[in-house]
This record gives C-alpha cells, structure tokens and sequence, in this order.
C-alpha cells in the first residue's frame, strides 16, 4: 500500500514548499523542501479560499540510518486571514491519514495521521512563521516539528520583479534529531515560482522548491 | 443636431474601455498575488491587469465599451485571499 502511494505521490509532486497551505481558489500547489534529515514532498488544490487538499509525502532520517516516513492525504483549512493595508498575518490548520512505514524503534508499516497549525505574518520586508506538526502511527512511531523562521527583505520588489529574502529557520524533531537545527537560508520568488537555499550551521544543505499553477 | 451630439456622447461613452481601480488589502507578496492576475485573465471584459504592490492597487483594464462589475471583482479578490477596500472607476 505504502509504495503506491509514494509512488502516486512523487507522480504528481515533481518537487514543495513551505508558504500558505491554502492559496488561491482553483490553485495548485507543489513544493518539496529537503534536507538531509528530512524531505517533505507535497501537491494540493485550493478548492476554496480557505480550504486545500492535496498529497504529502514526509520522510525523516536520522544520522544513523533509520528511517520514518509518511505518505498521507492531506486537508490543510485557513483558520483566520487578517489583511491590512500592509500586512497580512494567517492561521493555519492541517490534518491527514495515510500510511506510514518506519524502523525507528519499532519496523513495520501503519496507518499514519498528522494534525498541525501554523501561523505567520508578513510585510514586503518582514517575514515571521511558527509551525507545529504531530506525526503519529499507534503504536509504530510518532515524530513531531516545531518550525520558526524570521526574515527580511532588503528591498521591496515589484510585482513581476524577483524577491530576495534573508532568513533564518530553527527546527526541532526530538525523534530524530535532539538538537535544534538552526539554518540560515536566502528565499527568492519570481511571479509563480519560489525557491530556497540554505545550510544549517551543523553543515546540513537546504533545498525548497514550489511553484503555484 | 443636439439630438446627434447626444447620440453620439451614448455612443462614444460605451466604446471606450474602462480602468477600474482596486485598492486591495493584505497584498503583500507578489507571489501570493498571482492568483489576482490569473482569475482576472480569463474574463472576456478584461484586457489588461497591472498590480502595484508598492500602492497595494490593481488596475484592470476592460476591451472597449465593456465593463466588470463591483460583484465580480469582490468575488475574485475575496477568493484570491485579500480585501477589498475601495474601487474607483476612470
């Protein structure tokens, strides 16, 4: 089951992201964020402004090879969107069902669930993010994220002009990485497409890549 | 001859093309506003979008005599993820 569904997966998730879960109405999403220590591939439909749904697939590794993954449905619902003349700031709730498979403590392959939130708020040049996800497979493994960025730009790019941004994301995954992994990373977006480079300071890479059709 | 000059003021008011301007709250990333350009580019009425971020504007401009209506542009906005503050029509 669980090689299916990666596999449907990757099909239809050339590479992800990390922004807002819900965009535009009638919009696509597909984003794959990797470092060495975890990948999480994804595509989904905004089929309403406050609503999206889509493939997710996460996999974690730790430094000794073990490793977990979740390949899952997702449904992603905008909580509460505050627009301002110059900010806009967003609530964000996630939940999905799938499989995972693992061999962390225990080997085997399960249904696995995610529940998460995440909020942000953002200017032309101030950028601010937390997340929280919870991975669980009864039983079989369970793997929690908790995500903060900071960032600025140092201009403010027009509409169709390429944006540059500076930033620095700090991650936690206590089930497979005890310590906090800090990365400094540079974000850039040019009409549609979003990409990001970054190496933590323990010398991981950091790779982003989304694009919104 | 004044009811030619009236006919012609009906007439030439409904060929022109219209500028519609949108104040829209919330549009901070140009990314996120593609989505605005992308609805308003299927509407027959629409020729032409410019977004300015720095104004937080768009300016839709129809083909000539034809018009969007207040509705439409709330919908779209609305479902782009943004407010609508204000529309002004040139």
């Amino acid at each position: 089951m669980l090689p299916y569904l990666l596999g449907l997966a990757f099909l239809f998730s050339s590479s992800i992201s990390y922004s807002h879960p819900v965009i535009y109405k009638d919009g696509t999403m597909i984003a794959s964020q990797n470092m060495q220590m975890f990948s999480d591939n994804q595509i989904n439909y905004s089929f309403h402004q406050k609503w999206a749904t889509g493939l997710n697939l996460w996999r974690f590794n730790r430094d000794n090879g073990e490793t977990a993954q979740f390949g899952l449905v997702r449904l992603n619902h905008l909580l509460k969107r505050w627009n301002s003349d110059d900010s806009q700031a967003n609530i964000y709730l996630s939940t999905g069902a799938g499989v995972a498979e693992s061999n962390f403590e225990h080997k085997g392959t399960k249904a696995g669930l995610l529940g998460g939130a995440e909020a942000d708020w953002e200017t032309r040049t101030l950028f601010t993010s937390f997340k929280f996800y919870q991975f669980s497979a009864p039983k079989l493994v369970d793997v929690s994220i908790s995500q903060a960025r900071i960032g600025f730009s140092p201009y403010e790019a027009e509409f169709d002009k390429l944006q540059s941004w500076v930033m620095l994301q700090a991650m936690y995954m206590p089930q497979v990485e005890k310590n906090v992994v800090v990365t400094p990373l540079l974000r850039f977006f040019y009409n549609n497409v979003l990409w990001e480079i970054g190496s933590s300071l323990r010398s991981e890479w950091f790779l982003n890549f989304m694009v919104h059709i | 001859m004044k009811k030619l000059f009236i006919v012609l003021f009906l007439v030439s008011s409904n060929v022109f093309a219209a500028e519609i301007s949108v104040k829209v709250q919330g549009m901070v990333c140009s990314m996120c506003a593609q989505g605005i350009k992308k609805k308003f580019s299927t509407i027959k009425e629409v020729k032409g979008i410019d977004v300015n971020l720095g104004q937080k504007i768009v300016t839709i401009t129809t083909e000539e005599g034809k018009d969007v209506g207040d509705d439409q542009i709330k919908k779209i906005i609305t479902e782009a993820g943004y407010n609508v503050a204000n529309i002004e029509r040139k």
